[in-house]
């Protein structure tokens, strides 16, 4: 403890010594007056003191009043001290004083301590104790109060003193001056601020502390008086307080031992407790010195600083503040208090000196505490220990207080035992069983009466045992007595041998009467079959007759052989179990029964006999046909025999007996048959009498079975017997009653009786609700209390008809095969057993018995059966399966049996008159009737016919449906049906009558329209070649690839931006502006009007002019190129004719255009002269066909744009001169001058349509002439003269854009079509295009195409030298040029049908040229590989160009390579032209095509004008083929040579005719409110220049015929044309007639004529001409 | 002559193990009744949703059917497929469910389940994907022997159909 006074200790020391001072300072007044103001700690301590003032007065607990008297001596002391330290002269008395209390102290704890060998619970001592030391306290404590008071006076006088002198060291910092003051007070001054010095002041102190331990320990005992003299006298020196504490903590530990606890922990704490005492009040004394402090040092700055103040005399730079890590805890603990988690002494939770007390060793009921953890409770007592009146929280055994612990272990509420009794009645629950549903399944069925209820009444009489375990021997041959004699009973009961003997006697009778009545009749008239059968029916009748007698007989015998057995046992065994006593009655009398024996044996053998005889006569007869085969056989074995004899001379003998036996096998010689022996039967017979049959005289013997024989009684049984007479009457039997397998009730148990009768008698009412499946009675044996069932008996379940009361009892037969022994007389039951002494001839008996009981339904109240009602016979068996059987359910149920039943009937000759049979009857009648056929044939859906709505053919005939049908199949009749009525009579028949006719005309040809019967077969197949194709094609269609779904607008790039950007600084209305982009509009959901076609015609060049009438045509103004000038440098041979000729100064020409589409015609302004300029648009509308805007749709749109250019001719028309001033009055006439055809699909796939196009003008145009333009020398203009005929230039699109429906083509990429190509090829085609489209996407490459049969074919193959017709050859012999041209001409006039409208939506098709001329239609690609095949089979190099033509689009042409040039053919056309020529519509070359190779074009340009044709070179041309991918040698699919027919002139004639008449009627017919006169003359002159016309190509001939024409119609004014037609069908013709308007023409006085001319090439090519024109007289 | 109109859409599926789904439809009616137009089969979009558990598909259905008997209502069957990562379509339900025979608009759900197949199936399941299919999808709607496969329940297929019945209080059947 000393060691530990450490620098804690020295920190103490100072904190004690500022406490004092405080104590100075403050607490001195209060101390005068005694307060009680608790309003600190230090107040509470005083509180206490003055409490243990009081306390003599009152008797409390000792051990606590012990412990406050000692602290308030405590206090007392200190406060003394304090006192006399503050005086600074240590007072002597009152230091002697305190020491004096002390030793009292200690002495007193030496008291406590003396009784050495108390035990704790030794109690009553210590009050005895007690008074004394409180006593001797009192009067101590009495003395120092009053020193007290003395001292305090004193201390209150030298404060004031103190208070004087203190202000010198006011200036002087606080620290200074604390440990100044400190140290002053303390022993040495001169060690003011010295650790050192407070260290050894310690040490001494340690010393003085040391000593003080040392002489307590040598106080064992009481002090000597000496000792405690010099104790009280002995003067301490410097640190009397500090010692004092050491002894006082050393007393303290005296008290711990004591206790045998350590308590260093203790004391640390308590030194600690007083440490923060001190503490607080250091702090509030240096608050107070610095409140002290402050205003003087304020007083003197300002007294300094006063005269200039700057910004920096306010601001001060400190350090920042840091509070050392240990300074900060020493801080930290300054304030907190952290309770220890050591465990408390005892000793500091218990007043002094008081043991701890412990109310459990003194018997008491303690109750648990609560469970806290150890540390927790440790904590919270060192917490409770430091507050105030810490220690009342603890009980007398040093532990909290606490209540016991709440939770009980087990519940402790009462069980509610009488809660029945307190319930109130109302709210009582009464039990009910479970309730059954009434309308479950197997219920019979409610009948709509769920209240019928139904009774089967179940009678258990009784029970009898035919074999028990527990018979004896006796038992056994008594129950086979018994048995026997009931089987007696019965057969005498039925008497069955007397019935047959008087049947038998009847049948003798009658036979008797039948033979006396026919005999004098002789047999004849007796049938010998009824004859027979009656005899047969008597023999039958007197077997039967023998067996049941002989039955009878043996009955009896044992019967009484039994009935001896059980004499003899009875005798053997000396007692009777049984009372059965059989006695045999003898009856009837000798005579009468000997006299009926004899009769009946006699009848007997008398019939037998005849049977014998019968037999035997049928014996022999056999006898005798075998007999004759027997002789025949013989004879020819016998001539047989004669033969061989005469063979036997030549041949060998061995072979001789082959022979023989050869012959077959020698049939048996028939025995003859016995005669049978008449003796012998009668014999036979009566040995059978004797056997079966009583004898005659020998009485009748009837058994009769009593049951009156006495038993014998237990006492003279054997031991043996008597054990099972006991077994037997501890055995008791009853019966349990099962309804549907489960036990509805049982009988009274009954004992067994000797005789092994049971009898129960009970009747059970069972009320039922289930059908009765099964009913069952279990009989149960029961010895003592086990239980066995012995057997189980089926009852079958009554009729509805058998009811209680009629009802007979039924004997059930039971037996049980149990094996049971017995050590007794009882036989057991399933073992054997044996009635013979030495145990031979034994038996086993299993249980057996009859059960007699009756099962019937009940009878009411009011006589109503309680039986369910018959109508559902079989019960619930089939009451499930009835209501899943669906044909059942209507009444049809087991008409599957009917047949067999039928054929029973039929087999087993039912008897239709017996009304047992009349149900069977009536049903069979039924069936045969065929009233209910069952159906031959199985049906997959049940009932379908029988719930059907209505029948298959009203549905059929709706017309609703068979519209909507046909609509959702897209039949192109209905395919556009927007709307169908929803009403069926909204419906009108007439919708179908196109589409039923077309049905039924399918296979009609309709030559009429077609006029040629071969072009209509083509059309036909043309038609099914394209049904199948789009049926090919029709998956691919279905093949959707991203785009047709997913349309996504390509999102800007930068680049797109960049240009945009660009475009901003472009001017807003620029003076050229270019045609921009529009967006696309996808077709589908557009409608009639949306889409406009516009038209835009700019401009017109080299538009024909009048010519002047009855003037002399120039020589010149005959076209003077010739068919060479292609060929060679054009030379403008043409002088112009000047306008001077015009006699009325009118304009030389005034053209307007004019355009046609879908019958809507709209026209521009009129402008003037050759070369018009009109600049307008043209807007017309379109509507797609059927109102079906689909892509699909809109490409099959076959309609033609036609441009039509038009000459407008103003005639005066004023008769009277006079009129002319003041009115005008013209007559406005056009006259055709040429026309553009354009297809609307062109435009459609193109989307636009922009260039000139030349204006396809009739070869001659009467009146009108070609004008040179003077400005022809310029050099544009030269150019553009070098090509001859008009031009227009157009520009054609559709509002607003529609996107183009792919073509499947696209797709065919994507899905594959079989292909016999090898893969290799197909790859590298797929290769070599996406390379080519992506180098240049608007180049068109073609590698692989379509052949007509929907296969992937390599388009080289196409391209073969073919042989044009000899014909076109011969014609121009010596000029290959011409040759050339006519091939062309000739491939042109094969009609053209674009594979985009034959094959709508498809694809492209390649035909090849057989199947193309064949066929005679073909689009671009055909003619273009017909005619390359022409010019290569000529000789010439020539191409196939897939390029991009206007107006056509992607197209196919020909290039031919002759003197150096290159000329592009377009085939369509025939026409050619120079590479150089700027008119040639194919705008852009993709790639050619040879037979062996395909080459794209790489070139920078693509036009023809701008491009190299040589193909070797590999940087312009990439060639498919090339040296790393070789050529395979492809076979072509073209034929090796193309065969010609010859047409037949006379069907071109025919057909010329008929063309003719149909155009006359239709001008005649558009011309309905003129008459149209026809000029003979004029036609004849027409028909005559046609052929030249063709011959010519329409070149030459034009001037030559229009002089003819002129002189010799000088006085008309002619206008007209001929048109050039390829033929195909007559509706183009028309269409192209009709579209000139020659028709149109008004004037009154016109006449018009009409000349067709059909040219018939090989192959059945036809070129059609028309001449039409129309005349006006001049004058 | 009954009419029915079927209109509405595949909505949805939700509770399938993967969300990017795709469905097969189809709709089989007994042997009386007759499509008059509009398409009895199909096949969704892959949905592979980005958010939530449900992928939409929102597929049209639009059945016109004349009838002359009650007997085989239509009846939908529908095929959940899951297209995976790699472009691979694994089967992933089947179900089917009864046109409603009440008119007006019903909010169905069909539960769909899926053969489970051998360990050894469901383990080149877990792995290389695929799994057990119904040989003949006939089987989704006709019970015969279904009793034997072994089969795990997948998630449901939401539908909206609107009924229309047309003429049927005619042949005595209210509706």
């Amino acid at each position: 403890m000393a060691t530990k006074m450490s620098s804690p200790s020295d920190v103490r020391e100072k904190i004690r010594k500022k406490r004092r001072e405080l104590q100075e300072s403050l607490g001195r007044v209060r101390d005068d007056k005694q307060a009680l103001v608790p309003s600190d700690w230090d107040l509470s301590k005083e509180n206490d003191h003055t409490a243990v003032e009081e306390l003599p007065g009152g008797e409390e607990d000792p051990g606590e009043t012990l412990r406050r008297s000692v602290m308030a001596k405590r206090m007392k002391k200190k406060k003394k001290l304090l006192k006399e330290m503050t005086v600074e002269s240590p007072p002597d008395e009152e230091e002697v004083t305190a020491v004096q209390e002390m030793r009292e102290e200690q002495d007193r704890g030496d008291e406590v301590e003396s009784p050495p060998a108390r035990s704790p619970r030794d109690l009553p001592p210590r009050p005895v104790m007690r008074p004394g030391s409180s006593q001797s306290e009192t009067t101590m404590r009495l003395r120092m109060t009053e020193k007290l008071r003395a001292a305090k006076s004193k201390a209150a006088s030298l404060l004031e003193q103190e208070s004087i002198i203190e202000p010198a060291s006011r200036l002087q910092s606080l620290r200074d001056r604390d440990t100044l003051t400190r140290f002053d007070r303390d022993t040495d001054p001169d060690l003011q601020a010295d650790e050192d010095s407070s260290f050894a002041a310690r040490l001494k102190f340690r010393d003085a502390a040391r000593r003080a331990a040392k002489d307590k320990r040598a106080e064992a005992g009481l002090p000597t008086a000496e000792e405690a003299y010099n104790f009280f006298t002995f003067n301490f020196d410097p640190e009397p307080q500090q010692q004092r504490r050491k002894k006082k903590r050393q007393s303290r530990r005296r008290e711990a031992e004591e206790d045998g606890e350590g308590e260093s922990g203790e004391e640390d704490e308590e030194g600690e407790e007083e440490a923060e005492l001190e503490r607080e009040h250091e702090g509030e004394e240096e608050s107070e010195a610095r409140d002290e402090d402050a205003p003087l040092v304020r007083d003197e700055e300002e007294d300094l600083f006063i005269i200039d103040q700057s910004a920096q005399d306010f601001m001060e730079v400190r350090r920042a503040e840091y509070i050392g890590y240990s300074r900060r805890l020493q801080r930290e603990r300054e304030t907190l208090f952290v309770p220890s988690m050591r465990p408390v002494p005892a000793s500091s939770k218990l007043p002094e000196n008081v043991r701890p007390r412990y109310l459990e060793e003194e018997g008491l009921y303690v109750g648990e505490r609560p469970h806290v953890c150890l540390t927790n409770q440790n904590i919270l007592e060192n917490r409770i220990l430091k507050q105030a009146e810490g220690r009342k929280w603890f009980g007398d055994d040093g532990c909290i207080i606490a209540l016991p612990d709440p939770i009980k272990e087990s519940s402790s509420r009462p069980p509610l035992f009488h809660l029945e009794d307190e319930l109130d009645p109302a709210l009582q629950a009464v039990y009910r069983k479970a309730l059954k549903t009434k309308h479950v399944n197997l219920y019979i069925a409610g009948m709509g009466d769920p209240q019928a209820d139904y009774q089967l009444d179940v009678d258990v009489s009784g029970l009898i045992f035919s074999h028990h375990p527990l018979f004896s021997r006796e038992h056994v041959l008594a129950a086979r007595l018994a048995q026997l004699y009931d089987q007696h009973l019965t057969r005498q009961h039925k008497n069955l041998t007397l019935l047959l003997t008087d049947k038998l006697n009847s049948l003798r009778n009658t036979i008797q009467n039948m033979l006396e009545l026919h005999r004098g009749e002789a047999l004849s008239q007796v049938t010998p079959a009824e004859d027979s059968e009656y005899k047969h029916e008597v023999r039958h009748t007197r077997q039967l007759r023998d067996v049941e007698q002989e039955k009878d007989r043996a009955l009896l015998k044992s019967i009484i052989r039994v009935w001896k057995e059980l004499k003899a046992l009875r005798d053997f065994q000396r007692f009777t179990n049984t009372p059965f006593k059989l006695f045999i009655r003898r009856e009837g009398d000798g005579e009468q029964d000997e006299q009926e024996f004899e009769n009946d044996i006699m009848a007997e053998v008398s019939e037998l006999e005849a049977e014998a005889e019968e037999d035997y006569q049928r014996k022999m007869s056999e006898y005798r046909r075998q007999h004759e085969e027997w002789k025949s056989w013989k004879r020819k074995q016998k001539a047989l025999k004669k033969k061989q004899k005469k063979k036997r001379q030549q041949e060998e003998e061995e072979e001789d007996e082959e022979r023989e036996e050869e012959l077959g096998e020698e049939p048996e010689k028939p025995e003859p048959p016995e005669k049978p022996d008449t003796g012998d039967l009668e014999e036979q017979v009566r040995e059978k009498a004797a056997r079966i049959r009583r004898k005659p005289g020998e009485p009748v013997l009837i058994p009769e079975l009593t049951v009156s024989g006495p038993i014998t009684p237990n006492e003279q049984c054997p031991r043996a017997e008597f054990a099972r007479r006991e077994d037997v009457a501890k055995r008791a039997l009853f019966i349990k009653v099962l309804y549907n397998d489960k036990e509805v009730s049982r009988t009274d148990s009954r004992t067994l009786n000797m005789d092994f009768r049971v009898h129960f008698g009970q009747i059970f009412n069972l009320k039922i609700v289930n059908w009765p499946e099964s009913i069952k009675l279990q009989v149960f044996e029961s010895v003592g209390s086990s239980t066995s069932q012995l057997t189980e008996v089926c009852v079958p379940v009554p009729e509805s008809s058998v009811l209680t009361g009629s009802a007979p009892f039924e004997e059930m037969e039971f037996s049980s095969n149990q094996r049971v022994t017995f050590n007794h007389e009882g036989v057991g039951s399933g073992v054997p057993f044996s009635f013979e002494a030495d145990g031979t001839n034994t038996q086993t008996l299993l249980t057996s018995g009859k059960l007699s009981c009756c099962v019937s339904w009940a009878v009411g109240e009011d006589d109503v059966p309680l039986a369910p009602p018959s109508s559902q016979p079989g019960g619930g068996m089939y009451s499930g399966h009835r209501q899943m059987d669906a044909i059942a359910c209507i009444g049809a149920s087991g008409l599957n049996d009917m047949k067999k039943l039928g054929k029973w009937a039929a087999e087993s000759r039912l008897d239709p008159n017996d009304p047992n049979n009349a149900s069977i009857m009536q049903l069979l009648s039924v069936v045969s009737s065929g009233d209910v056929a069952v159906p031959e044939y199985f049906r997959l859906e049940q009932l379908q016919e029988e719930f059907n709505f209505l029948s298959d053919e009203e549905l059929q005939r709706s017309r609703r449906f068979r519209l909507l049908r046909l609509r959702s199949q897209e039949v192109p009749e209905f395919r556009h049906f927007k709307c169908v009525p929803s009403m069926e009579r909204e419906v009108s028949e007439k919708v179908f009558q196109d589409y039923e006719k077309r049905l039924k005309e399918g296979e009609i040809i309709d030559t009429k329209e077609h006029i040629d019967a071969h072009r209509a077969l083509v059309a036909k197949y043309l038609q099914r070649v394209r049904e199948s194709v789009i049926n090919r094609f029709l998956i691919a269609k279905h093949h959707f690839i991203l785009s047709d779904v997913v349309s996504e607008d390509e999102v800007p790039s930068i680049g797109v931006l960049g240009w945009n950007l660009f475009k901003l600084a472009e001017p807003k209305r620029p003076l050229k502006p270019c045609r921009k982009e529009r967006k696309k509009v996808t077709a589908q959901n557009l409608s009639d009007g949306d889409i406009k076609l516009l038209v835009n015609i700019v401009r017109g060049y080299d538009i024909p002019i009048r010519r002047p009438y009855a003037s002399k045509p120039p020589a010149s103004a005959k076209s003077g190129r010739s068919f060479t000038e292609p060929f060679t440098a054009p030379v403008s041979s043409q002088t112009p004719q000047q306008g001077s000729e015009w006699p009325f100064g009118q304009p030389l020409v005034r053209p307007f255009v004019e355009v046609s589409f879908q019958r809507s015609v709209l026209q521009t302004s009129t402008a003037e002269g050759p070369n018009p300029c009109w600049n307008e648009e043209i807007v017309l509308p379109f509507s797609a066909p059927n109102g079906d805007y689909s892509s699909t749709s809109l490409q099959s749109v076959r309609d033609e744009v036609f441009i039509n250019i038009f000459d407008e001719l103003l005639y005066d028309v004023v008769e009277d001169e006079r009129e002319r001033g003041n009115t005008i009055h013209t007559r406005i006439e056009r006259h055709w001058l040429g026309s553009i055809k354009i297809p609307f699909s062109t435009i459609y796939l193109q989307s636009r349509i922009d260039g000139t196009f030349k204006v396809s003008t009739p070869p001659v145009l009467l009146g009108y002439s070609k004008e040179r333009s003077l400005g022809s020398e310029g050099g544009y203009d030269a150019v553009r003269s070098l090509s001859e005929g008009t031009f227009l230039s157009l520009f054609i699109t559709i509002e607003p854009q529609l996107v183009p429906g792919d073509t499947v083509r696209e797709k065919m990429k994507e899905a594959k079509f079989d292909s016999q190509e090898g893969e290799r090829l197909l790859i590298a085609s797929e290769v070599f295009e996406k390379e080519a489209s992506g180098r240049f996407p608007e180049r068109p490459c073609l590698t692989t195409v379509i052949d007509i049969n929907g296969k992937t074919v390599f388009v080289t193959r196409f391209i073969r030298p073919l042989n044009p017709p000899q014909e076109l050859l011969d014609a121009f012999p010596n000029s290959p040029q011409e040759t050339a041209e006519v091939v062309a001409r000739y491939v042109s006039l094969v009609p053209s049908l674009p594979d985009s409208v034959s094959f709508a939506g498809v694809c492209d098709l390649w035909s090849t040229c057989d199947q193309f001329l064949t066929l005679l239609a073909g689009d671009e690609e055909e003619h273009a590989v017909l005619l390359c095949n022409y010019f290569l089979s000529m000789g010439k190099r020539a191409w196939l160009i897939i390029g991009i033509a206007i107006p056509e689009g992607p197209t196919a042409y020909v290039l031919t390579y002759e003197q150096n040039r290159y000329l592009i053919w377009n085939p369509s056309t025939g026409q050619h032209y120079g590479q150089y020529d700027t008119f040639c519509p194919l705008q852009t070359i993709g790639c050619l095509i040879s037979s062996d190779n395909v080459w794209f074009n790489i070139q920078p340009y693509a036009a023809p004008v701008r491009m190299s044709f040589d193909v070797s070179k590999p940087n312009l041309w990439k060639a498919f083929f090339s040296r790393a991918f070789p050529d395979p040698g492809l076979s072509s699919v073209q034929p090796e040579g193309l065969v010609y027919r010859h047409t037949d002139r006379a069907v071109a004639v025919e057909l010329q005719d008929r063309i003719e008449k149909v155009l006359r009627e239709k001008i005649m017919e558009w011309r309905p409110r003129h008459p149209t006169r026809w000029n003979r003359y004029c036609i004849s002159t027409l028909r005559q220049f046609l052929p030249k016309l063709e011959l010519s190509g329409g070149r030459e001939v034009a001037e030559e015929h229009r002089l003819e024409l002129q002189s010799l119609l000088g006085e008309y004014r002619i206008s007209g044309f001929p048109l050039h037609l390829p033929f195909s069908e007559i509706r183009p013709i028309i269409e192209a007639v009709h579209s000139t308007g020659v028709h149109k023409v008004e004037a009154p006085n016109v006449e018009f004529a009409l000349a067709v001319y059909v040219h018939p090439y090989p192959g059945n090519v036809l070129s059609v001409w028309v001449y039409i024109a129309s005349l006006v007289s001049a004058h | 002559m009954a009419e029915l109109h079927i209109i509405g859409q595949i909505i949805g599926a939700t509770g399938f193990p993967q969300k990017s789904l795709f469905c097969k439809w189809g709709v089989h009616a007994g042997g009386a009744w007759r499509l008059l137009s509009g398409l009895k089969e199909g096949q969704t979009q892959v949905d592979i949703p980005q958010t939530g558990d449900m992928a939409y598909w929102s597929h049209p259905i639009d059945l016109h059917y004349t009838t002359k008997g009650l007997q085989g209502w239509p009846k939908l069957h529908l095929q959940v497929w899951h297209q995976d990562s790699f472009g691979r379509c694994q089967l992933y339900g089947y179900g089917y469910i009864h046109v409603p025979s009440s008119p007006g608009q019903h909010r169905l759900q069909c539960v769909t389940w899926r053969p489970l197949g051998s360990w050894q199936d469901q383990l080149a399941e877990m792995f290389v994907g695929g799994g057990p299919q119904l040989r003949s999808s006939d089987l989704i709607y006709s019970g015969a022997d279904r009793y034997r496969l072994h089969t795990v329940g997948m998630g449901t297929v939401e539908l909206e159909l609107c009924v229309i019945l047309r003429h049927f209080d005619r042949y005595g059947v209210e509706s």
